[in-house]
């Protein structure tokens, strides 16, 4: 009674779950609409928790693979919004520990160049279009606090990145993460604290 | 009043108002009086300020379609599974095809094992074949070797049966000649020749080479499958009596009654000899009567399949 009265209010609220309807008919196309509206916090969820853009676009696309080969197993028991970024967390701390054992198996660093060349992509995929002087600051001040999140464990970050990063409530990211209230508020509080610590040894007095 | 340990854990929830009330005024009370905390608060907040203000990353133009383009890929994998295997018309016409295949399929890969097998086993596993052969040879030696022995003895029996007709009392004599010849018979074959001789053992040596004629008859015995036609087979009976000529006359009328041919008497010292030829079928018959007779000491009957005549030696003695 209880998880079909769930059912129903995730349903009601749900205006993905037409199109998920669809997708499950077979009606390919409607997957198109669906990606629409979520590639864009995918991407950034997987670019927070990877902090690299390249690999936040390869994660993203898997994400929404997996996605449509499991759409029959999504059941409405919550927002198709909800299952799809906890497809694309999952997907990110997988790829995370697959570039951990390559990097601990071939025990190499992405070198400066390397990593130039992705600050230069990601400056142009950043909205800001304000004067060079301010966009160069905000940058710099931006890969700070990436540095920062990309350095907390997987567990903090993915909650920082939901809530201080995605807006998403305290409900949302219980049902994301599946993990109990107090858990993600722990976890938070820990997170936050761990990253005002980082930012002000790399940045100094905040 | 809290710590500043105590509080350190609230004050990051505090700033996005999720403390619950009672915690809520306890950090108000602390950062009233532990300015440490108020720094801490401060450089919370500005750590939230700029996490939020991290700008968002656009989605590359091509992401969209590389990422459809992937999920029409899938559509088409599962299309084709669904096509063959998920509607159950479809399925289970397929499954019933492809279990008849993988039967036929096995008979003729059985099948054809066995005839490689036919094919090689004679080839790899020679023994047992070998085997076969050799216990057939001694089996076919004996059979030819004792049909030479009885074709030999038939004409002996012939040259016999003629010399007690001119010489009767010559006759053991010539016996003792054939039992010579049949002597140095058994010298060159080994095998059944040694049978055969005895077998025309004439009436003076008999007695003594009893054993040697139980020989004969399991020699007979053994060779009685090839002599399905029994064509040339001769029996001899050893018959004990108190009355030789009474004994000898009742016997020859018995030879006559039974339709014996060739009937012929010989009476030499302390005994009668009785030759005829006899039809096979009669001679159980015979027998029996014989018993009434006198004692059948010895005697060997062919066997009952052989329509032919049977020369028949009866040697009566007291």
């Amino acid at each position: 009674m209880f998880l079909m009265s769930n059912i129903i209010k995730a349903a009601t609220g749900d205006e993905d779950l037409k199109y998920v309807i669809l997708c499950q008919k077979g009606e390919t196309d409607a997957f198109e609409v669906l990606v629409e509206r979520h590639q864009k916090k995918m991407l950034n969820i997987a670019f927070r928790m990877m902090g690299d853009y390249d690999e936040a676009c390869d994660v993203t696309q898997e994400a929404f693979v997996s996605a449509y080969k499991s759409i029959r197993k999504f059941k409405a028991e919550a927002k198709f919004s909800t299952w799809l970024y906890r497809i694309v967390v999952n997907s990110s701390k997988n790829r995370l520990k697959q570039l951990n054992v390559l990097a601990k198996r071939e025990g190499i660093s992405i070198d400066d160049t390397e990593e130039k060349r992705k600050e230069a992509i990601l400056s142009q995929s950043f909205i800001n279009n304000s004067n060079p002087g301010t966009q160069m600051e905000t940058r710099e001040r931006e890969a700070h606090v990436q540095k920062c999140i990309t350095s907390l464990d997987e567990e903090y970050r993915e909650v920082l990145v939901l809530r201080d990063i995605q807006g998403f409530s305290y409900e949302e990211i219980r049902d994301i993460l599946k993990i109990p209230d107090g858990t993600v508020k722990s976890r938070l509080s820990r997170a936050r604290n761990t990253l005002k610590d980082c930012l002000t040894k790399v940045i100094g007095d905040l | 009043m809290k710590t500043c340990k105590d509080i350190k854990n609230s004050l990051p929830l505090y700033l996005d108002d999720s403390l619950s009330d009672t915690d809520k005024k306890a950090v108000e009370e602390h950062i009233k009086t532990c300015p440490q905390c108020t720094k801490t608060l401060s450089e919370l907040s500005k750590t939230e300020t700029m996490v939020n203000s991290l700008s968002d990353v656009n989605p590359p133009p091509w992401l969209k379609y590389r990422i459809m383009a992937r999920v029409r890929e899938e559509a088409e994998k599962k299309r084709f599974v669904q096509k063959w295997f998920y509607p159950l018309q479809v399925k289970i016409p397929v499954q019933i095809f492809a279990t008849i295949c993988i039967a036929v399929l096995v008979v003729y890969i059985y099948r054809s094992g066995e005839e490689r097998m036919k094919e090689v086993v004679p080839s790899s596993v020679p023994a047992p074949v070998m085997e076969v052969q050799k216990s057939k040879l001694p089996e076919e030696k004996l059979r030819s070797s004792a049909d030479k022995a009885i074709q030999k003895e038939e004409q002996l029996i012939e040259k016999k049966e003629m010399r007690r007709e001119s010489i009767p009392a010559a006759a053991v004599d010539a016996a003792k000649d054939v039992k010579q010849q049949f002597d140095s018979d058994k010298k060159t074959d080994r095998y059944e020749s040694a049978p055969a001789a005895e077998s025309v053992t004439l009436p003076a040596p008999a007695l003594e080479k009893k054993k040697e004629v139980d020989t004969l008859g399991a020699a007979m015995k053994a060779g009685s499958a090839s002599r399905t036609q029994g064509s040339m087979i001769k029996s001899k009976v050893l018959l004990r009596v108190a009355d030789l000529n009474t004994a000898a006359d009742e016997v020859e009328k018995l030879l006559i009654k039974y339709e014996a041919q060739n009937i012929s008497r010989h009476t030499t010292q302390g005994k009668t000899i009785l030759s005829a030829q006899l039809k096979n079928q009669k001679i159980k018959d015979f027998m029996v009567r014989l018993k009434t007779i006198g004692q059948i000491e010895e005697g060997n009957i062919p066997p009952d399949n052989t329509e032919e005549n049977i020369p028949l030696t009866i040697e009566i003695l007291k």
